[in-house]
């Protein structure tokens, strides 16, 4: 079930990435090849590219995904390591947390302002940061539930440039 | 420095080091310094969210990703490969010489070293150990060492991350890495020829001339991404963002239609993967900006501007100081990091001591992509070690002398900025 719904996310943001890909290219096609600046084009990248960033970041990195600096971490027999994964989790659950209210009051605050080309509200543009905010605190939170019962597999380090 | 701020670091460092993702480690510390100095905490929210919805040269980065992912999952890389083992192949030190020109035509389609080390690399290295013609080690250290080259001939992921911190332009930035790249390839040639000679390595038989023109014709298509992409950006056609979605189209185009060697299935999975690769770096970037907004408020730019400026550097004692900075940071640190932290630092300090920000720029990405193959966090090390499994300590014994001799043409290129300004300035570069 689990793997099917972050399948499901997975095939989502390639869906995202790819809608970017292509609306790149029409705007490149149609101011080039027929003189039109497309405003939608550049709005729905941007869109989509905030979409992507945040979504995946929520539902489908996983620990291994994210640039981290581990070397401390990956230095340090298991027990040490049990410990500072409760204290980077506990760190991230309550800095989150301590988030969440101001920041979806900020993105409510954009009800009232539309994206200039598609307009489309901006608190449903922005609304994907404050999934990722609930996200993150949900995910940590079950981490830590899992490193205080001891269930922790190791992390790898991985980097994308 | 307030005692929020410091505050707000050993959040970040004490987080970041027990494990937790550099992003979600400057978010919390971001939080903290707000809530503590009795800010609003949304502007965290607010900068970041704004800065990604904002910031239109960040899109390069997805789509530079799907271009490198979609060559790598075609024959595009083989293809590369075949060509320029008939062009160098029957030289002293052979296969050693196409790795480093694979790369450097690689580098002219891709803005990643890790895409570089990951495909064409992981190819070249099953060529050099066949019949054990070269130790795995020395193969797995060149290719690091080649792959360095990457980001710093155009396209760039990297210098789109530098020109975003630092307002440059990134038409010339790209341009500017154009003769420093080939200078890194020439001197790694120059070890691998010296290296080779000494273990006597086998080399390949020359390919006869007669087979050159169809074994040319076949890469061909792959040979004119680089000339697609230059001649985009320069000739006014398209914006270097731009640039990144033709790249993208025209693997895309190469690997489907021209050489038929990707299925739906492959393409789906490249996009999958590009998804995820693409997030991960642009939450850092958002991560850093209010990271970085935070250094702002508190004026850091320009206090340590004035604390050089105090000392009377010229600017190659600056360069040459911030590139010893820069390999002690680049050995622990992960170079998207550095890029989108240190060098806002540093920027004010470029403008006051007379530092030209596109000699500065290409330092740093020269530095920093050394930094991927210096011990022990080296990426490029990491990122073979796991493709091939040759193991990390052999890679690392036999990387010395190509990061020495990485090391001495970043001297040069930080002690003549003409080197690296000179191209840039026939097209019409101001500086």
């Amino acid at each position: 079930m689990l793997k099917m719904l972050k399948g499901t996310a997975d095939n989502i943001a390639a869906a995202m990435l790819a809608a970017m890909f292509i609306s790149f290219l029409i705007q490149i096609v149609s101011r080039y090849l027929f003189s039109i600046s497309l405003g939608w084009t550049v709005e729905l990248c941007l869109t989509l590219w905030l979409w992507l960033v945040f979504w995946v970041s929520a539902f489908c990195a996983g620990e291994k995904d994210h640039i981290r600096f581990d070397m401390l971490y990956l230095s340090v027999g298991k027990k040490a390591r049990r410990v500072f994964g409760i204290v980077a989790a506990v760190g991230v659950i309550v800095g989150f947390l301590y988030s969440l209210v101001p920041t979806l009051d900020y993105i409510w605050f954009y009800k009232i302002k539309k994206s200039p080309v598609m307009r489309i509200p901006l608190h449903y543009v922005f609304s994907i940061y404050g999934v990722f905010i609930l996200a993150i605190a949900s995910r940590y939170i079950l981490r830590l539930w899992q490193l205080i019962r001891d269930q922790e597999a190791d992390q790898e380090p991985k980097d994308s440039l | 420095m307030s005692f929020e701020f410091t505050l707000c670091l050993m959040v970040i460092f004490i987080l970041a080091a027990f494990g937790a993702p550099v992003a979600l480690a400057m978010i919390v510390g971001a939080v903290t310094y707000l809530g503590l100095s009795g800010q609003d905490i949304a502007l965290a929210g607010e900068q970041i969210i704004q800065g990604v919805y904002n910031s239109f040269i960040l899109l390069a980065v997805p789509l530079f990703i799907v271009a490198a992912n979609i060559m790598n999952a075609g024959s595009i890389s083989d293809r590369l490969l075949t060509f320029c083992v008939a062009l160098v192949g029957h030289l002293k030190g052979g296969l050693g010489h196409v790795n480093v020109l694979s790369s450097l035509i690689f580098s002219g389609m891709s803005g990643s070293a890790v895409a570089d080390a990951a495909g064409v690399g992981k190819v070249i290295i099953g060529m050099m150990t066949k019949d054990g013609r070269y130790q795995p080690g020395y193969a797995a250290a060149l290719t690091a060492a080649s792959a360095t080259i990457g980001p710093i001939i155009p396209p760039s992921i990297p210098m789109v991350i530098f020109a975003l911190v630092s307002d440059a332009s990134i038409g010339f930035l790209f341009i500017a890495g154009l003769v420093p790249g080939l200078f890194m390839g020439l001197v790694l040639m120059l070890v691998n020829r010296y290296q080779s000679g000494r273990l006597n390595v086998a080399v390949e038989p020359r390919t006869p001339l007669g087979d050159l023109p169809i074994i040319t014709w076949r890469a061909l298509p792959t040979l004119m991404m680089p000339v697609i992409l230059l001649y985009g950006i320069y000739g006014g056609v398209t914006t270097p963002t731009e640039a990144a979605a033709v790249a993208a189209t025209y693997a895309l185009l190469l690997a489907a239609v021209v050489y038929r060697s990707i299925s739906l299935k492959e393409l789906i999975s490249v996009f999958r993967e590009s998804a995820r690769s693409s997030a991960s770096v642009g939450l850092v970037i958002s991560a850093a900006l209010i990271f970085n907004y935070i250094v702002a408020t508190e004026g850091l730019p320009n206090q340590i501007a004035e604390l050089l400026a105090g000392w009377n550097l010229t600017p190659l004692e600056f360069l040459i100081i911030v590139n010893l900075i820069y390999l002690v940071l680049g050995c622990i640190l992960d170079a998207t990091t550095v890029i989108l932290v240190v060098v806002p630092l540093l920027i004010p300090a470029c403008r006051e001591l007379g530092v030209d920000i596109v000699h500065f720029g290409v330092i740093t990405m020269v530095n920093l992509m050394i930094g991927l193959i210096t011990p022990p966090y080296g990426i490029l090390l990491f990122v073979i070690n796991g493709t091939t499994g040759i193991p990390i300590a052999q890679i690392i014994r036999q990387v010395l002398p190509f990061l020495i001799i990485l090391i001495v043409a970043l001297l040069i290129m930080t002690a003549f900025p003409d080197l690296v300004l000179y191209v840039p300035r026939l097209f019409g570069y101001q500086g």
